[in-house]
């Protein structure tokens, strides 16, 4: 069967904030400079727009304002304002709150919104502007000359479970482009693979992850005024472990609820789902939570290393932009208007490039130049350091993350040196020395009532997600014998704790011994097991379009 | 009157033609079933045993092989010829296929998916799912009749379609169709799997879980399926495994059923599973954990070793 190629001059790949932001740019400056039209293309592996989508979210508006000044008028779904900050230290039954609420932590002016809803109403305003937003086709390779990118693969679709072409197979259509934008978000497949073959990554620290697991609930409308915004510290983590939860109080008793962990723990048996069961049973979540109905669960990672983690974002023929390349603030937890500002960099100089004729590194370099002159770096190079020093505990981070406020960020050592949070994962016998804890049960189990708290089956349900089911697993695990013998006694199977979705569990092999099985099906795209599988023997690969997750006010 | 389209193939009804049959003598008033096709003696004759006003046949060799175009050109000639209030359909593939475009063609309402109705004086509310099924929404129909509406496979029970005292009439009904107008030409039917089972036209399900442990347990389930005459399925796990073959996997990423007899062994009842087969009229469940949240739905619980059970069973079957 023959392939079919596509021609355009900008292709994105990735339809989130930063590339949707990339998209409207470019229509803008079409508009602005005449001449003759760019063709351009964004490329989205969910069925509908912002159906991928998922944060916490508070949106400062800043780069909103700039790409759509008007966007009040123009319906933008923005949840409620924020009216009221809270910031609490989380002991197992009590709560201290912080009588100042931190700098970074200030969201007066900024916006609660659903980031699927907000996606998906950019999505709206591209599509308006005469572009052709694909959805529901993952992209699953790219493409190069040399080693200049000229644009992607997308995935084959109506391949079976092995391997075979089954009636309805079409073979994945080359989308080939004079600029291609990598938006593929946190841990994107192409994004790391490009940043492998052209070492974009050399002399950058190691990227730093944390996964967000949340829900939304439905309670009785008058139990939180909207607008609140409570962020937590300390309970369920232990001081060596970064994170925090977070509940944001949405019009007409729909809180956020959620939990972000840290993915550089130390201990194996660190179950990140399970401390969101923690955390929902602390009495302040849980007397919020009361009564109420939790409608809708999703789970993603994030990359938070910061400034010093950012691989190089151009090369020949492509840039890279929004997670995908590490641009959020883990200090303020927020990353939306950096991935719309990037999108609307990167944006700007593929435009160039392309009316220019050269589309070469050294002319989308401008894209990094521009970055350094924004307020994208203003913002995040004071605080470069900041997640790093989390890494010596909590305290060490919060100290540092204050002293950085005065400082701007300055460190003895700079970069501060930090491992890869699969490298810090300990092995059980390092860190149990006391004993050696069941792999197959949590070690500080939370009690499942199936009505405040859940098992993670029940929570895949409210995700909506949904894969053809006769299709090859997109989770490739290049060595299962090594679940089996070495991550069993090594790590015990880590696994099937950091995974959100149920994904891998380790069933009876029927010899007494255990063995992987991958429920690709139940994944819901938050790329965790891709960064924290400690033998790094997980790929994560995009499904056949349309797979996923259905997030709907997420 | 309410017209209910029937729905064959290879002169073979489907059970949710009986469903539809149902909803429309719960609707009220007389009830008339079309039948479209070639030959159709045999799903007349079975369709006329229903409490209904008449059997009408649309006998026509432009029929023989489902078409949208055909089945749209057919059925707005009769519907405009019979002018009914209602006309009701299962929400089958093959309505959803051609139903949009009839009501679009007599430019009427179309309500799809629908589980209940509800009759308030002259006027009809439907609930259908919205949302995912996450809510459910009562709507009304307005404008001119016919309203076209669709209903949920299970929604209604085959069973409690009304057979009359003596044989409906059959009446042949004189629509002509263009053969030249039906722009679809179809091919012989394939089927991804080799054998295809549809599980929602059966009346007795086996379901077996990860409870039973290992593959050549599965015999005691098909011992126990064959002696109750039921088709086995399987929860997603043991289809996982390859001991059963895909479309035998009940729940959200297989087939939802609606059994009258739905027999659970060793499935634990992951919501997953039970959005599957909730619609079941009676649920047995077996299973060793007296926790598991099968036992919410199920009708009847056994907390026990399956391996212990089911063999008595299949023994006192067997009898």
């Amino acid at each position: 069967m023959p392939r079919e190629t596509l021609e355009v001059d900008v292709l994105i790949v990735g339809g989130g904030p930063a590339g949707m932001s990339a998209a409207l740019r470019l229509a803008q400056l079409q508009k602005e400079k005449g001449g003759e039209p760019l063709a351009i293309a964004v490329l989205e592996k969910s069925r509908e727009a912002g159906a991928h989508m998922l944060s916490g979210a508070v949106l400062d508006p800043s780069a909103l304002r700039e790409l759509v000044p008007d966007f009040k008028a123009k319906g933008a779904p923005l949840a409620s304002e924020v009216h009221d900050d809270h910031v609490y230290f989380l002991t197992r039954t009590a709560k201290l709150r912080f009588p100042l609420t931190p700098p970074p932590l200030r969201n007066h002016g900024n916006y609660l919104i659903s980031l699927n809803r907000f996606v998906k109403w950019l999505g709206g305003l591209v599509e308006a502007e005469g572009i052709d937003v694909f959805t529901g086709f993952s992209a699953s390779e790219v493409l190069y000359d040399g080693d200049r990118v000229v644009g992607i693969r997308t995935g084959d679709r109506g391949i079976g479970r092995h391997g075979e072409r089954k009636p309805a197979f079409e073979p994945g259509v080359d989308i080939r482009a004079k600029v291609t934008i990598l938006t593929d978000g946190v841990r994107g497949n192409l994004t790391k693979a490009l940043v492998r073959r052209l070492a974009l990554d050399e002399g950058r620290e190691p990227q730093l992850y944390a996964i967000g697991i949340k829900e939304l609930w439905e309670v009785p409308a008058d139990r939180v005024a909207a607008g609140t915004v409570i962020h937590t510290m300390g309970y369920p983590l232990r001081m060596e472990e970064f994170g925090g939860g977070f509940i944001y109080a949405m019009p007409d008793g729909v809180l956020s609820v959620g939990f972000v962990s840290g993915l550089d723990y130390r201990d194996p048996m660190f179950d990140p789902h399970v401390t969101f069961q923690h955390f929902k049973r602390h009495p302040l979540v849980a007397a919020l939570l009361d009564g109420g109905q939790m409608v809708r669960y999703g789970a993603k990672a994030l990359p938070e290393g910061g400034w010093h983690t950012i691989p190089r974002v151009y090369a020949d023929g492509a840039l890279i932009a929004g997670d995908a390349a590490g641009f959020l603030n883990s200090m303020r937890l927020k990353g939306i208007h950096l991935a719309m500002r990037t999108g609307m960099l990167a944006a700007e100089s593929a435009f160039d490039a392309v009316r220019a004729g050269d589309v070469s590194s050294s002319r989308l370099k401008g894209y990094a130049d521009a970055i350094d002159r924004s307020a994208v770096r203003r913002e995040l190079y004071p605080v470069r350091n900041v997640h790093q020093s989390f890494t010596y505990g909590l305290p060490a981070g919060i100290a540092y993350a204050g002293l950085s406020l005065v400082t701007g960020g300055w460190w003895y050592r700079d970069p501060m040196p930090a491992h890869a949070g699969y490298e810090r994962m300990c092995k059980i016998e390092e860190y149990y020395r006391d004993g050696r804890p069941d792999p197959d049960s949590p070690v500080r189990p939370a009690k499942i009532d199936r009505k405040l708290t859940f098992d993670r089956l029940t929570n895949v349900h409210y995700s909506g997600t949904r894969h053809a089911e006769d299709q090859p697993s997109h989770l490739i695990v290049h060595d299962t014998d090594i679940c089996r013998t070495r991550c069993r006694t090594e790590y015990g199977n880590p696994c099937t704790r950091f995974c959100p979705a149920n994904v891998y569990e380790m069933v009876d092999a029927g010899d007494g011994t255990r063995k992987l099985q991958i429920n690709p099906s139940n994944c819901v795209h938050c790329k965790t097991c891709d960064i924290m599988d400690p033998y790094q023997i997980i790929d994560w690969v995009p499904p056949e379009g349309g797979g996923g997750p259905q997030y709907e006010g997420m | 009157m309410v017209l209910v389209v029937a729905e064959q193939r290879g002169g073979k009804l489907n059970r949710a033609t009986w469903e539809a049959i149902a909803a429309a003598q719960q609707a009220g008033g007389p009830v008339k079933v079309a039948l479209l096709g070639s030959g159709l003696d045999a799903p007349a004759a079975e369709l006329a045993a229903a409490d209904v006003a008449e059997v009408i046949v649309v006998d026509s060799a432009a029929l023989e092989e489902y078409t949208a175009d055909g089945y749209v050109a057919a059925l707005a000639g009769l519907v405009e010829r019979e002018s009914p209030a209602l006309v009701f359909l299962a929400h089958t593939y093959q309505t959803r296929d051609f139903a949009p475009a009839l009501a679009a063609r007599l430019g009427r309402p179309l309500v799809t998916d629908v589980t209940a109705i509800k009759k308030q004086d002259a006027a009809i509310t439907y609930t259908r799912p919205v949302f995912q099924g996450k809510l459910t929404a009562e709507i009304g129909a307005s404008g001119p009749a016919p309203h076209f509406v669709t209903f949920q496979i299970g929604a209604f029970r085959a069973d409690a379609a009304g057979r009359g005292a003596a044989p409906a009439p059959v009446r042949k009904a004189d629509v002509t169709i263009d053969a030249g107008a039906i722009r679809q030409k179809p091919e012989a039917p394939f089927k991804e799997a080799k054998q295809s089972v549809d599980l929602s036209q059966a009346e007795r399900i086996v379901a077996v879980g990860r409870g039973i442990k290992a593959q050549e347990h599965l015999k005691i389930a098909e011992q126990l399926a064959q002696a109750l005459g039921a088709e086995l399925a399987a929860s997603r796990p043991i289809c996982d495994a390859g001991w059963l073959p895909m479309d035998r996997q009940v729940g959200s990423s297989g087939q939802t059923v609606a059994p009258k007899l739905y027999l659970a062994l060793g499935i634990s009842g992951a919501i997953q599973h039970l959005v599957g087969m909730k619609g079941a009229r009676t649920i047995v469940a077996i299973n060793k954990d007296a926790e598991a949240p099968i036992f919410e739905i199920a009708d009847f619980g056994i907390v026990g070793d399956l391996f212990e059970i089911v063999p008595a069973m299949i023994a006192e079957l067997n009898k």
